[in-house]
């Protein structure tokens, strides 16, 4: 059968991968704190059909031989965790993190989760939770008469309580860090998990050079750009028109021995 | 038989082995990195007893296509093109000593820079090892700068040089796994001439318009080969016919 069909095909479905990605990264346009993804290609084994040096008679040598490629695959996805813009939203418990570290969530099954996403709500009993309801690690429970709180840029939790003008510091919110944030395993729900590739993460209290600063009252955008993933998508989509060309072609080739012989 | 029929049917045959070499060129058109292959016929003549009449076509891979492409802008500071000529070394899945263009760089869990197919990424003695570190920075001359974990902004530390060369493209093959590598399976020496360009990545370099024109010129050829051996079968029926009057 007429090689070109199978390569084409590994070309259609490894664009048709890219398309996915860039539709995913268009519709969490406007995720707080979703860093987008890339699609890794890399060019599938070569099959050496002719050996280079192979001798074509006695005493003389081909000077080159015929190795031909097997198409492309997708290797994997990246994750780029570039810093997205700042949108100031001026709410008391949003907080988002200028730098490279994250939020740790406790998740109700006991693990860690960690995210970029620092839309935060109080619970019925006062703990400062995810919009899922899961608790901010470390916990950090804000008394029912505080009239206002406020956190640092070191992370620092402080409130004002009923009539009292003197602030009293509460709670240390920390954040992790890892060697490979790229090596992360994207749970949904803008949560990430900790997988051998990412490493163990390091945990410190924010403002450190490591971590990155936290800032009250606004939250990070998704960093996809929305002209770029455009752009992607016509490159991607004409690659996917050539790859069915070249189908199309082959199969015009063989339908053409069907009828003519 | 009509040698007809064989000499038609290995030029097709070829003509298909080619359209797959520039299927496969049109299936890479958005590889990071990726270097077409070009595809060429070479005239075998039967050399025997008798007549030489009979010539075979045979489709090779002369070389690669080895000219540079766009370098697009990515923003991710392991995102390193070369610009100009030049290649990473990377170290095969055989341990021995390989080129890339493709610079889609990563950091795995042990602190190991390697590509973004999972190849570790040479510099000056064997792979190069970071420490646990809140920046990695590559500069244009391949050189690896990091802010150490828990230091200041202003501490940072050279790590590694990136291994870059630049051998004679002559002397350079694409192997089976698409990494290129000098012939006879020396090391080239570093270059330091060579430059790259953090926060890009190179495109492939297929030319779409040339890989698809060429599949159609391919596919018209097949189809003359293949009028050749209907050519080939009439001329049998009308002999057979005049035998058969004859009798």
């Amino acid at each position: 059968m007429n090689g070109a069909l199978f390569v084409a095909k590994t070309g259609l479905s490894a664009q048709d991968t890219a398309l996915r990605v860039v539709s995913n990264n268009l519709a969490n346009l406007s995720t707080d704190g979703f860093k987008r993804d890339r699609a890794v290609f890399e060019d599938l084994v070569y099959q050496v059909t002719r050996q280079p040096g192979a001798q074509s008679a006695e005493g003389t040598e081909l000077p080159s031989g015929l190795q031909l490629g097997t198409g492309v695959r997708t290797a994997g996805t990246v994750k780029q965790f570039t810093q997205g813009t700042l949108n100031v939203t001026d709410q008391n418990l949003d907080i988002a993190v200028e730098g490279r570290g994250f939020f740790q969530i406790a998740l109700p099954n006991g693990e860690t989760a960690y995210t970029r996403s620092g839309r935060f709500q109080l619970s019925s009993s006062g703990q400062i939770v995810t919009s899922q309801g899961d608790a901010v690690e470390p916990q950090i429970t804000v008394p029912a008469d505080a009239t206002s709180v406020s956190i640092g840029t070191d992370g620092s939790v402080s409130v004002t309580q009923g009539g009292s003008t003197v602030a009293t510091q509460i709670g240390q919110m920390t954040l992790a860090g890892f060697t490979n944030p790229s090596g992360l395993q994207a749970m949904g729900g803008n949560l990430y998990q900790e997988t051998v590739s990412s490493g163990a993460p390091t945990t410190g209290n924010p403002d450190s050079a490591e971590f990155g600063r936290t800032i009250q009252g606004a939250l990070e955008n998704s960093n996809v750009n929305s002209v770029e993933e455009l752009v992607n998508m016509i490159s991607t989509q004409r690659a996917f028109e050539m790859n069915s060309k070249v189908i199309s072609t082959a199969d015009e080739m063989l339908s053409f021995i069907t009828q003519q012989l | 038989m009509d040698k007809l029929l064989y000499l038609s049917m290995t030029g097709a045959t070829q003509t298909m082995l080619a359209q797959t070499a520039h299927a496969n060129n049109l299936a890479n058109v958005n590889t990071t990195g990726f270097k077409s292959d070009l595809a060429q016929a070479r005239a075998m003549p039967v050399i025997g007893a008798g007549y030489q009449s009979r010539v075979y076509a045979m489709t090779e891979r002369p070389a690669t296509d080895l000219s540079s492409s766009v370098n697009n802008p990515t923003g991710r500071d392991l995102d390193v093109a070369v610009q100009g000529s030049g290649w990473i070394a990377v170290q095969a899945t055989d341990g021995g000593e390989a080129y890339t263009r493709a610079g889609e760089l990563q950091v795995d869990a042990a602190g190991q820079l390697r590509t973004g197919s999972g190849l570790p990424v040479l510099g000056d003695g064997g792979p190069i090892q970071l420490p646990p570190s809140s920046k990695i920075e590559i500069g244009s001359d391949g050189t690896v700068t990091v802010r150490v974990q828990g230091s200041q902004a202003r501490e940072l530390a050279v790590v590694d040089r990136i291994k870059l060369v630049n051998p004679d493209p002559q002397s350079l093959s694409k192997g089976r796994d698409g990494l290129f590598r000098v012939n006879g399976g020396a090391a080239a020496a570093p270059d330091p001439l060579v430059q790259l360009q953090a926060g890009y990545i190179e495109t492939s370099n297929v030319n779409a318009v040339s890989e698809l024109t060429a599949m159609i010129d391919l596919s018209r050829r097949f189809e003359m080969n293949i009028k050749m051996m209907k050519n080939a079968e009439e001329n049998a029926t009308a002999a057979a016919k005049i035998m058969q009057d004859i009798g």
